[in-house]
């Protein structure tokens, strides 16, 4: 092993005589300094005992480098590094210890199950928390154990709680059936479209029906004689009319950002959720990069975009566009697939306390019929 | 260790040298030392001796056959 390397010092007034002795007894000065008129020189700890016999010289060894250094300093510091290195542990075991299993759900047979099941599997109060993959096959077991309770089933490790989240499985239960039931008109509509599988059709295309019509009727007659009685099945499809109205603000705001931006950190927890520095920028958009997760306890560096909100104003034709695009958006979120807007028109607009009112006329193809039961002894 | 002496003697042939830089005098080769003082330095070679003058001089570096000077150098005397 290579010998240490020790600096030993000497009074600067006998710095030549000690450089000589060195040369003398072949001791090699690796280095020299001088400082608060002390001569230090730069020896292979091996060297230092011969040093020391010099009687003209008073010489003191003053500090090791190297290995040496860092044993000495391990050494002196050991009661902090010990104390570091327990907390440390003794960090990563309370962190790994998972003191709660909570089970979501609203059916207790459920609950229960899924919890003995997760204690079979070492899920369970005060226990080592399981590793990534430890759980997702923990959950296939489980999945395929109920396959008939269990759709969905979800571990969330939440600091030193597991969450469990279960989607129960409902077996389809056999469909109602109904003995004796008419497909009746919703709305006023003109039909359009019109699909039965049981029943007997009542009206035709482009006939126009009024709310409470029977469409598809579960009477099969013939000669006004009732032959049969069915729960008729099919879909009509009809044209519905609606005015409606919408309205937007003329003005609207528009941030955009300027060249302007800010480092910080964000420190996110159970508990905390805070900017590590005062955020000195008023308004800002953030992007975030999320740089350490340990134990639940994020640091997030994010830069901060100062943006300037600006405010704009509508043409009247922009403003009239807009409300007739947020009113159609509104009224085509309430139909389904097979439903559509077959015709519109702006009827009226006009700007009322700097908002922009319009009022449409919609045509809609939408489904009328609704399954409406009748007394068989009745009919 | 041999084949090193070797080597070193075949591509390091040289029994001294000295070298000059604007602030530092290295020596290599030499016997041993006369003088060491901040203004002389004298040191024995095996064939010459050489001085040298100048102000403040301190000894940064000293092994067997090798010292490294610092200083302001004026003059190298070589005295045979």
């Amino acid at each position: 092993m290579k010998d240490t390397i020790i600096w030993v010092e000497v009074e600067e007034s006998k710095k030549e005589r000690l450089l000589l002795k060195c040369f003398k007894m072949k001791v090699p000065v690796l280095e020299t300094k001088i400082e608060n008129s002390k001569f230090f020189i730069k020896i292979y700890e091996s060297d230092y005992p011969k040093l020391k016999k010099l009687w003209f010289v008073k010489v003191k060894k003053s500090n090791v480098t190297g290995w040496a250094l860092v044993k000495q300093v391990l050494w002196s510091h050991r009661i902090f590094i010990l104390a570091v290195l327990f907390g440390l542990i003794l960090l990563y075991i309370i962190s790994h210890i998972m003191v709660s299993v909570d089970v979501i759900h609203s059916n207790k047979e459920i609950r229960e199950l899924v919890r003995l099941t997760l204690k079979e599997k070492g899920i369970k109060e005060n226990t080592f928390r399981k590793s990534y993959k430890e759980i997702k096959q923990i959950k296939k077991e489980i999945l395929d154990l109920y396959p008939d309770k269990l759709e969905w089933l979800e571990i969330e490790v939440h600091g030193m709680n597991y969450t469990v989240r279960i989607e129960e499985r409902k077996l389809e239960s056999e469909k109602e059936t109904k003995s004796s039931c008419h497909i009746v008109a919703t709305k006023d509509a003109l039909v359009k479209e019109m699909v039965f599988s049981k029943g007997m059709a009542n009206v035709k295309t482009n006939d126009s029906v009024k709310k409470g019509d029977i469409l598809i009727s579960g009477l099969i007659k013939k000669d006004e004689e009732v032959k049969d009685i069915v729960c008729a099945e099919g879909s009509v499809y009809g044209e519905v009319w609606y005015t409606i109205t919408a309205s937007v603000p003329m003005e609207y705001k528009v941030s955009t950002r300027t060249n302007k931006r800010r480092w910080n950190f964000r420190f996110k927890n159970l508990y905390v959720d805070d900017f590590i520095f005062r955020s000195r920028l008023e308004t800002y958009e953030e992007e975030k990069k999320p740089i350490l997760n340990l134990f639940g306890n994020e640091l997030i560096f994010v830069i901060q975009h100062e943006t300037k909100e600006e405010i704009k104003k509508y043409t009247e034709e922009e403003a009239k566009n807009k409300a007739v695009e947020e009113g159609i958006a509104k009224l085509k979120s309430t139909l389904d697939e097979k439903e559509r807007i077959m015709y519109q028109k702006v009827l009226k607009n006009e700007v009322n306390n700097s908002t922009m009112n319009v009022e449409i006329f919609v045509s809609v193809l939408e489904n009328i019929g609704e399954v409406q039961e009748f007394d068989e002894n009745i009919e | 260790m041999h084949l090193y002496k070797t080597m070193k003697s075949f591509l390091f042939d040289k029994d001294y040298f000295i070298d000059v830089w604007d602030k530092c005098i290295h020596v290599f080769g030499f016997i041993d030392i006369d003088v060491l003082e901040e203004q002389k330095i004298s040191l024995v070679l095996e064939h010459f001796k050489i001085e040298i003058l100048g102000q403040d001089f301190r000894v940064l570096k000293l092994t067997k056959k090798e010292i490294l000077i610092e200083g302001n150098l004026n003059t190298i005397k070589v005295i045979r």
